[in-house]
């Protein structure tokens, strides 16, 4: 990307979309779990308000390097995390940063939809409570239901705010998790595979969301299936055996890879 | 014994031998006929040795369950036969006796007058209550009837054994006829005198052990044991024999190309299983029933008060020494039991909850796979301490220390052994049980919603209180149960550190006791086994039973309810 003229310093370019600001950087990313690499040398800008994806075949480290940005790692004994990343120009890898007050910032949805044992409401205001973001119950009330209608779940929970969140079904109890990420208002939000336990209706309505959502936050998705990655975002990284092979606006990722490797990947040779 | 020996080698040899026909055979019909066979040899071999040894075997064990009591039903038959003239002659004597049919008379007579005496003891006590003055002089009264009662059955049996005297000084003019005296003396036995009698006649035969005694009676009696014992016990190995042999033959005919020996094998294989399930079952089942019918035969010597044995708050179950004496229905009120399990139970979990649980999630939570790596076995070897161990710890070390607490604090009526001790320490013992179930049940919580607390910013603690510990509640509630199940059946630490008196009190600084105790006492010492005050220990055993049941059960679908939500 070096040699395109358009490029800004401090943006990330996108053909159809212009410049936009860098909103994570990573430079020489490395992790270790136990003696195994597991990522090496990863580099890479993000930008803020788009949907980044992150694909490549299985244990290809691409989710371990959406775990770096939360530094969820943080969480595995054996786990150690080398290298810069920063967020709005933040070393987030510095001793001096709070992994929980990082995390406010930096939301994530899992694979498999995890609403804690508790009801939807709770579930929602989990986060600003123990943040304390909300001062009176008035004002918890209007962050789960601002947090809810902009995950898109609000028409269908509204009366029944009570019951626990693991009686919805599974798409409904993903858009709640992401109602839960939004409420504590994060920057960034980590999403890990969050269509892989969902039906193609259920997962059609999260894209759809997905979708919504990058008008206000800086996305990150780390998906298997090609074809989400060209719906949903503007800018696709590929991962392999734990190296960042090609990053770029995801047009071009998908229709002229410059990399051997992504090629045989996106036809479908491996993986 | 010895030949039963030989013949269960020489059929274990058979069953090689027909392991090995079987496996011939087939491989024989593989290599001659066409097409493959059904099973594979061994399936043949295994299941010809089936055939020969099981049902040999289940001769051999049936005989060695219940060989000597055919031997002794045989044996005594005979001698009841041969003293069937002594028999007559004292039944006749007996009969033309004048004091012994006066005393008879007697205690008929005696026994009308003292259910009249207690008809007009119950209505005074149903109209008046069970303190009226008019009551003294029934039971007086009562008293002196049981006493005549007492002499006239006294006379009763002097009169039998001197007839019987008379009878043998006449048979023993003729020596030769000593197995008759023996069966004569045989018939005259109580009950419990008999089983000593066939011990020491059998004991004479077969010299494998000392006789208490040695008569010619005996000796007499002994004779007869010796020929039938020797008889059952060919007849039995040459059956065994025969049956193998039979067996084998059988089996080894049914070996062909089609012959699914195969699905044969399998079917064995499942019923020996089913058979292990059901041994154990069906010994549960004999044990509750025992439970059950025993304490039917308290309730029945209590008349049915079942309403006193549950709610009454008075325990004492001494019992007269004499039958007949006023009075000798102890009193069997289980309350102050009940209340003592309790008191203890609830210390012994105020101890072991929050010590386990919190154990359990510094274990799973906090501690690095290093230290958990030794830590929980360690903790789990404090479940195998045993029992007594603990009991003495309560008594010598924790119960001094506690009472000389409490005396430096002015409580002047410390006592040694206290409800306290005794919980403290059971409460220590079931530590392990608590952490060790626990952190099952954490471990069990998914990471995906650690996970997904982390993600939102919380803490550690903050996790572990708002999604761990709700998510493995039903878990832990599960483990608390179990816990609380075992403390309530725990008896060697209650025995030695809580004390034998039945207080009804919540003052954990007195001596209690529980359940377990009382059954202990009850039955430890000389014993009558009729009497109500041992029978009342297999009541407390049916209500301890029945509590523990209870809780058991209400843990298991609690613990069950909770897999189910994850898996």
């Amino acid at each position: 990307m070096a040699e395109d003229a358009n490029v800004k310093a401090g943006t990330v370019y996108h053909p159809a979309e212009g410049n936009r600001k860098v909103k994570v950087a990573a430079s020489g990313v490395d992790v270790f779990y136990a003696d195994k690499q597991a990522l090496h040398d990863v580099s890479v800008e993000i930008g803020d308000r788009a949907v980044t994806a992150f694909i490549g075949p299985s244990g290809c480290g691409k989710s371990t390097f959406l775990r770096c940005i939360n530094r969820m790692n943080d969480t595995i004994d054996t786990a150690r995390v080398s290298g810069s990343i920063r967020i709005d120009g933040e070393e987030i890898n510095d001793r001096s940063v709070d992994p929980v007050l990082l995390r406010a910032r930096v939301g994530m949805v899992f694979q498999k939809p995890n609403p804690f044992p508790k009801s939807i409401f709770d579930n929602v205001a989990y986060g600003p409570r123990i943040h304390g973001l909300a001062v009176s119950k008035d004002e918890l009330d209007s962050i789960v239901e601002t947090s809810l209608k902009k995950a898109g779940l609000w028409d269908e929970v509204a009366d029944r705010l009570d019951q626990p969140g693991n009686s919805l079904s599974g798409g409904q109890q993903q858009r709640l998790v992401i109602a839960r990420a939004i409420a504590v208002n994060p920057e960034v939000i980590l999403m890990d595979e969050p269509c892989s336990a969902l039906d193609p209706i259920a997962t059609a309505r999260i894209e759809e969301l997905i979708d919504e959502l990058r008008e206000n936050y800086c996305l990150i998705i780390v998906t298997h299936s090609m074809a989400q990655a060209a719906r949903v975002s503007q800018m696709t990284a590929f991962f392999h055996l734990g190296h960042l092979v090609e990053f770029g606006p995801t047009e071009e990722i998908f229709t002229n890879p410059r990399d051997r490797r992504t090629q045989d990947y996106i036809t479908g040779r491996f993986g | 014994m010895q030949l039963s020996l030989f013949t269960a080698l020489a059929l274990l040899v058979l069953t090689a031998t027909g392991f090995l026909a079987g496996r011939t055979r087939a491989l024989a019909i593989g290599a001659r006929e066409e097409g493959r066979l059904h099973s594979l040899p061994n399936y043949h071999g295994y299941f010809v040795a089936l055939w020969t040894g099981l049902p040999a075997f289940a001769l051999l064990a049936l005989y060695a369950v219940t060989g000597t009591m055919v031997v002794n039903t045989l044996a005594l038959g005979e001698l009841s036969r041969a003293s069937e003239p002594l028999q007559q002659r004292y039944e006749a004597i007996l009969a033309t006796d004048e004091d012994h049919r006066a005393a008879t008379a007697s205690v008929e007579r005696l026994e009308a007058e003292i259910r009249m005496l207690r008809a007009e003891a119950d209505a005074i006590i149903a109209s008046e209550g069970p303190h009226s003055e008019a009551l003294a002089p029934l039971r007086a009264r009562q008293e002196e009837r049981l006493f005549d009662q007492d002499d006239a059955r006294f006379v009763i049996t002097s009169r039998e054994a001197a007839i019987a005297g008379i009878v043998l000084e006449a048979a023993d003019a003729d020596v030769a006829d000593a197995r008759a005296r023996a069966g004569f003396e045989y018939r005259r036995l109580p009950p419990e005198q008999r089983e000593l009698f066939v011990a020491d006649a059998r004991a004479l035969a077969f010299a494998d052990t000392l006789a208490s005694r040695d008569t010619p009676e005996l000796r007499a009696a002994a004779e007869a044991f010796v020929p039938r014992q020797q008889a059952l016990a060919w007849g039995v190995s040459l059956a065994a024999l025969a049956l193998a042999a039979g067996g084998l033959a059988f089996g080894r005919s049914r070996v062909t190309r089609q012959f699914r020996a195969r699905n044969r094998v399998e079917w064995m294989v499942s019923a020996a299983l089913m058979l292990a399930s059901a041994i154990a079952i069906l010994t549960t089942l004999g044990i509750v029933l025992s439970l059950l019918f025993e304490s039917l035969r308290f309730f029945a010597s209590i008349d049915w008060r079942v309403q006193d044995f549950l709610f009454g708050t008075q325990w004492s179950p001494q019992t007269a020494i004499r039958p007949g004496q006023i009075g000798q229905s102890g009193s069997f009120g289980a309350v102050p039991l009940f209340a003592g399990t309790g008191l203890i139970m609830l210390i012994a979990m105020l101890v072991a909850a929050p010590v386990g649980l919190f154990a359990a999630i510094y274990l799973s939570e906090y501690a690095d796979s290093r230290f958990r790596a030794w830590a929980k076995p360690v903790l789990e070897i404090l479940a195998g301490v045993p029992t007594v161990v603990y009991g003495f710890f309560a008594l010598l070390t924790v119960g001094p220390l506690l009472r000389d607490f409490a005396l430096f604090l002015g409580y002047e009526d410390a006592v040694t052994q206290s409800a306290l001790a005794a919980g403290l320490v059971m409460g220590v013992m079931i530590i392990p049980f608590v952490s060790s179930l626990s952190d099952d049940v954490i471990n069990a919580v998914p990471q995906s919603l650690r996970d997904g607390a982390y993600a939102m910013g919380a803490t550690k603690s903050e996790t572990i209180r708002h999604v761990v510990f709700p998510a493995a509640l039903p878990g832990i509630v599960g483990a608390l149960l179990l816990a609380i199940s075992r403390a309530i059946g725990e008896t060697m630490i209650v025995v030695m550190a809580a004390g034998q008196a039945a207080n009804l009190t919540a003052n954990p600084l007195e001596s209690v006791t529980t359940i377990t105790v009382q059954i202990v006492m009850l039955l430890t010492g000389d014993q009558e086994f009729n009497s109500p005050k041992t029978l009342s220990a297999f009541a407390l055993g049916l209500v301890l039973f029945v509590l523990t049941l209870i809780l058991n059960i209400i843990a298991l679908r609690v613990v069950q309810r909770y897999r189910e939500k994850y898996d």
